[in-house]
Formats: structure tokens, C-alpha cells, sequence
């Protein structure tokens, strides 16, 4: 492989590496702010912004933790012929099959930029008493889906250096 | 072509990006994405990223990497170890009382979390080498923690049932009281035929050698109060739910919280612990939540394309078919399907397919979802695809082969399958305690 692929590859990794890292820990933010919301709304005052604010981490959380997953191979395959294949056979036909998930990942980015680009326009407000912009959230998921294209385009390198018989390690 | 042929071609298609083995949410996401864009152009391109928007207006969804969370702490606190002693001691001297024990375990977990996950990482690593060392027969030990984990989605908390709930549009307060008394049946069936088996073929399940039973009175009441942490969860999480103390979301944070407590007191909780737990959690969530987008997606092309209407007029239509019939055969369809394909992208898929059908029969809608998650559980177990048979493989020692966990799973599919026909039969069993509580509050 080239050396800008490989370099291009091992960014990638280090980058999501870092995002995974932060968004593994978001799981205490969902976590806070639901125990804090039960507390509030027994004790004090109802808050208005908390299940919303979930919402956001919850979105958060599984998009910008999408790249890292990726690269640690935590998504489930259906594997019932996969795993009688040799690792160079399920390497060949991963490089295929890959790019049909790159095409999924640029049309989810395409419908997220312009949905991003119609928030930020009109100033977008989430129909609730709290009525939040929807931009930085938006902002955030375009982000995520892109680490995750990334990562997934850092695969299909991985898999097409395994398939030629010279794996990047 | 006719809608009907575009959604049989879609089906395909998903089937065999499936089985090139490229990943499920990928395979989904695709076939749905070009779907779109083939049938409504400039229309459809934005229809996956409108599945994400929905995906967080599905806020319920919240509770599941909240109770993945909670199943890997539980699983760290050491409560399990101790519950384990409980059941061991207590059952032990019966024939194939251990395998009982685990079961009762099972169902302990089950109380205190939504997945399966929990009660499989528990069971394979506390109960199963245990039960082995004892001589029980590994084909029947491995189907036991696979049959009695599935409990986990049944069993109040449940998120199977709350996905349910989200697309059936019913309260899931009641779905959860709902799956009670089934679950308790399901796992008073294993249970019956645990022992029967064990008495018609001792070698399978040995009682515990005589030296073991030896234990005073005193320790063995003792050991009870490993009881008391788990009702203890049991009630903060769920009670404090069903009094409407808590809303739903908020519970799971609530039963993540005391999860974390428990492994607090028990001295567990070092940065290792922490760091692992939360590692596992993103990567079990990501694959979920990533499969439920695009299934979504998936979803609302089949929308689209009136496949509900389709599907009713040909089971109305086309067969004839009487409420019953059509019941009967959804319900045979979805463990076929369930058995290749994704059982998550399943639910989100098929459930919106069937359920305005089933409401259109005049059934009731709660009492189906206890069917829903019944046959969830089956498909979870029925190979070539099921979670539990992956996780099973990822956990058993490595004397349990894959040939026997495909074995093992055989009698306890016919028990499910038995209390399935129970529940249809007798919907009682699962509306009694909803429609007592709302009763009771009314």
C-alpha cells in the first residue's frame, strides 16, 4: 500500500480512538442527567431541558462512538457461511461488500449536511417547551457519520492489503 | 412493477448482503438507502439521515445502553457470584438442582435488567464452569443458560418490549406487567422439564455428593441475604417505575446508578472495572443502535410502498384466511425469518408490518407483545442467526462446541414453543396482572 493510504489509515484509527474514548464515557452524562431529572422532578422543580438534553447524548453517543466501534469490530455479522471462510477469502469479499456500506454512509452524510445546512438557514428550534436549536445537534451527527465513513473507507484499506496478501498491521 | 414485487425484491436483496457477511446494519442500511433513491430520486436521498431524527425521537431507546451498562456492572459487582452460592446450596441436593438453581438465578437476573446480554455473560462465566466441574452434561448446561437468559427480555425490565411498545404505540408500563406471570411460566416449564429429564436420565444432572450437602441451617439462611441487593435493585428500578415515581428513562438511570452503587459497596468498582464497562457498553450500543437506523430506514421505504396494506389484503385477501389463522401464521413467519435473519432489524422491520394487522383483527395489542417477545426469544436462540448462539460461542469454555450449543438449544425451543401456544391460548395468563394494576390505580 502507498504511503498516504497508510498514513491516511493509521490517522484515522488514532482519531476515532480519541472520539471513542470520549464517547464511551458520555455514558455518565445520559446516566447524570436522567438521575438528575428523577431527583429534580421529586424533590424541586420539574427542569424542562433534561430528557431533551438525553435525547442529544443519547444521538451523541452511538454517532461519534460509531467510527471507534468500527475499528474494534463490534458489529454483528451474519456469519453463517463467513466464518467457513479462509481470513484471505472473508478479506476479498469484505473489500467488496464494503463499498455498499460506503454508499449507505454517503447518502446518510448527504441528507445530514443538508438538513444541517436548512437548520443553521432558518434557525431551526426543536418543537418543545424548552425549544433548543437543532443546529449543534445536527453539527454533531454530520460529524459522527462522517468519523464513521472514515473509518469504514480505512477498512475497506485494511481488507484490500489483506486480500493482495500484504495486511497493514 | 408493482409495489409488492419492489418490496419481495427488497427482502431478497437484504437476505443476500446478509449472508456475503458484510456487516448487518451495513447490508440493511444499503439496501434501504438505494431503495429510495431508485424509487423517489431526489426525494429519497434524505431518507436515512430522517431515520437518525426519528431515532431520537424514539427517546425510550435510552434505556438500552443504560441497561447494557447496568448488566456489565452487575456482572462485575460479584452480585451474581454470591446469588449463585444461594441457589447452589439450596437446590443442590435435588437431581439436576444445580441446573435449577441457574434457572432461579436466571430469573433473579432478569429482574434486574432488560437483555439477555447480562444473564449470558453471568451464566457463562459463574454457573457454567461450575455446573460442568459437577458432571452435568454439557448440552443441557449450555441450553440452560441460553434458554434462561433469553428470560431477560421477558422479565420485566425489558427492552425488546419497549422497542415494542414504541412501535405499537402501547403504554410500557403495561407491557412490562404484562410479561410477568409468562415469565415466570417459561421458566417454571424449564424448570419441569429439568427435573423431569434428570429423573428419566440421572447421569445428566448428579445431585451434589454428600459431603457438599452437609451445611448447617445457619449458613444456609445466611446465604439468603444475597437475596435482599437484587429486590433491592428490583424495586428502586422497576417498582419506583410501575409506582410512577420514575419515568421510564429515568429508571434505567436509576438502575444504572444502583448498579454502580452495588459494585461500590462490594468493593469492586476500581478504574479497571469502570474503564472495561464502559468500553463494552458503546460497542454492544453502536451495534444495536446502528442496525435500528438503518432498519428504520429500511422501515419507512417498506412504509412507503403500502406494504402493511399489502400484507393484509394478502392474508385477508388472497388466503382467506380467519383472525386466528392469520395470527398463527404471522407469528410461524417471524421464527422462520427470524431464523436468518437479524433478529433486531426484525423487530424494527417486521413489527410495524404486523401490529396495525393484528390491532385490525381485534386483538389485543399488549397481549401480543407478550407473543412479540416470545418469539423473540426463540429466534434469538435458533440458529444459523441468533444473538445468544454468537454470544454463547464468544463466552463458552472452549470444550463446548459449536455443534453442542446448536444441540442444546433443541427441548428448550420445544418448551418455548409449548409456552407460546400457553399464552395464546390463555391470554390471562399475560392481561391479569396488567389489568389489575390499572384497576388498581384507576
Amino acid at each position: 500500500m502507498p504511503k498516504p493510504i497508510r498514513l491516511f489509515v493509521r490517522y484515522v484509527d488514532a482519531v476515532n480512538r480519541v472520539f471513542g474514548l470520549i464517547a464511551m464515557y458520555l455514558v455518565f452524562g445520559m446516566i447524570g442527567i436522567l438521575f438528575y431529572s428523577t431527583i429534580s422532578k421529586n424533590f424541586f422543580e420539574p427542569s424542562l431541558w433534561t430528557l431533551e438534553m438525553a435525547q442529544f447524548a443519547m444521538v451523541t453517543y452511538y454517532l461519534l462512538g460509531g467510527g471507534y466501534s468500527m475499528q474494534t469490530g463490534d458489529h454483528v455479522r451474519m456469519d453463517l457461511l463467513y466464518s467457513r471462510w479462509s481470513d484471505r477469502t472473508k478479506a476479498i469479499v469484505d473489500a467488496i461488500t464494503i463499498l455498499f456500506l460506503i454508499f449507505y454512509l454517503c447518502l446518510l452524510l448527504f441528507g445530514g449536511i443538508s438538513s444541517t445546512r436548512y437548520a443553521i438557514q432558518y434557525g431551526e428550534e426543536s418543537y418543545s417547551s424548552w425549544a433548543p436549536p437543532m443546529a449543534p445537534i445536527k453539527v454533531i451527527m454530520c460529524v459522527g457519520i462522517t468519523l464513521m465513513l472514515l473509518q469504514v473507507v480505512a477498512t475497506f484499506f485494511k481488507d484490500l492489503a489483506k486480500a493482495r496478501g500484504k495486511p497493514l498491521s | 412493477m408493482s409495489y409488492e414485487f419492489i418490496a419481495l425484491m427488497m427482502f431478497s436483496t437484504m437476505m443476500v448482503m446478509l449472508l456475503t457477511g458484510q456487516r448487518v446494519f451495513g447490508a440493511i442500511g444499503f439496501v434501504a438507502a438505494a431503495a429510495a433513491l431508485l424509487l423517489w430520486g431526489d426525494g429519497g436521498t434524505e431518507m436515512a439521515f430522517s431515520a437518525a431524527m426519528k431515532l431520537m425521537k424514539w427517546y425510550p431507546l435510552l434505556t438500552l445502553p443504560l441497561f447494557i451498562y447496568m448488566g456489565y456492572m452487575l456482572s462485575e459487582s460479584g452480585i451474581a457470584d454470591d446469588l449463585y452460592k444461594m441457589f447452589h446450596v439450596w437446590m443442590g441436593p435435588l437431581r439436576g438442582g444445580l441446573a435449577v438453581g441457574t434457572i432461579g438465578l436466571m430469573v433473579a437476573i432478569s429482574a434486574m435488567n432488560g437483555l439477555s446480554v447480562a444473564g449470558m455473560a453471568i451464566g457463562a462465566t459463574i454457573a457454567l464452569p461450575e455446573l460442568l466441574r459437577r458432571g452435568y452434561d454439557k448440552i443441557m448446561v449450555t441450553g440452560v443458560i441460553q434458554a434462561g437468559s433469553s428470560l431477560g427480555i421477558l422479565v420485566p425490565p425489558s427492552v425488546v418490549l419497549v422497542l415494542y411498545g414504541m412501535i405499537a404505540r402501547q403504554p410500557i408500563g403495561q407491557l412490562w406487567l404484562a410479561g410477568v406471570f409468562p415469565g415466570l411460566l417459561m421458566a417454571g416449564l424449564f424448570i419441569l422439564y429439568i427435573v423431569v429429564r434428570c429423573r428419566l436420565q440421572p447421569n445428566l444432572g448428579p445431585p451434589l455428593p454428600e459431603e457438599e450437602r452437609r451445611v448447617s441451617w445457619g449458613v444456609k439462611l445466611k446465604l439468603l441475604r444475597a437475596g435482599i441487593l437484587p429486590l433491592l435493585i428490583f424495586f428502586l428500578m422497576t417498582g419506583l417505575f410501575l409506582l410512577g415515581i420514575t419515568s421510564l428513562v429515568e429508571s434505567s438511570a436509576v438502575g444504572a446508578v444502583s448498579a454502580t452503587l452495588a459494585a461500590l459497596v462490594r468493593g469492586r468498582l476500581t478504574a479497571t472495572v469502570i474503564h472495561d464497562t464502559v468500553r463494552k457498553t458503546l460497542g454492544v450500543s453502536c451495534m444495536f443502535m446502528w442496525i435500528i437506523l438503518a432498519a428504520l430506514c429500511f422501515g419507512a421505504v417498506f412504509d412507503g410502498l403500502g406494504a402493511v396494506k399489502a400484507i393484509e389484503s394478502f392474508f385477508v385477501g388472497q388466503l382467506g384466511l380467519g383472525p386466528w389463522q392469520i395470527l398463527i401464521m404471522m407469528q410461524l413467519s417471524y421464527l422462520l425469518m427470524g431464523m436468518f435473519l437479524d433478529d433486531t432489524a426484525m423487530l424494527v422491520i417486521v413489527a410495524p408490518l404486523y401490529v396495525p394487522l393484528v390491532g385490525a383483527l381485534g386483538f389485543d395489542l399488549i397481549w401480543y407483545g407478550v407473543l412479540y417477545t416470545i418469539t423473540c426469544q426463540i429466534a434469538y436462540m435458533t440458529p444459523p442467526f441468533g444473538y445468544n448462539l454468537f454470544l454463547m460461542r464468544a463466552m463458552a469454555p472452549p470444550e463446548v462446541t459449536l455443534m453442542d450449543i446448536y444441540r442444546s438449544i433443541i427441548p428448550f425451543v420445544l418448551v418455548m414453543v409449548f409456552g407460546l401456544a400457553l399464552v395464546t391460548i390463555f391470554p390471562e395468563i399475560a392481561l391479569w396482572l396488567p389489568e389489575w394494576h390499572y384497576d388498581k390505580t384507576r
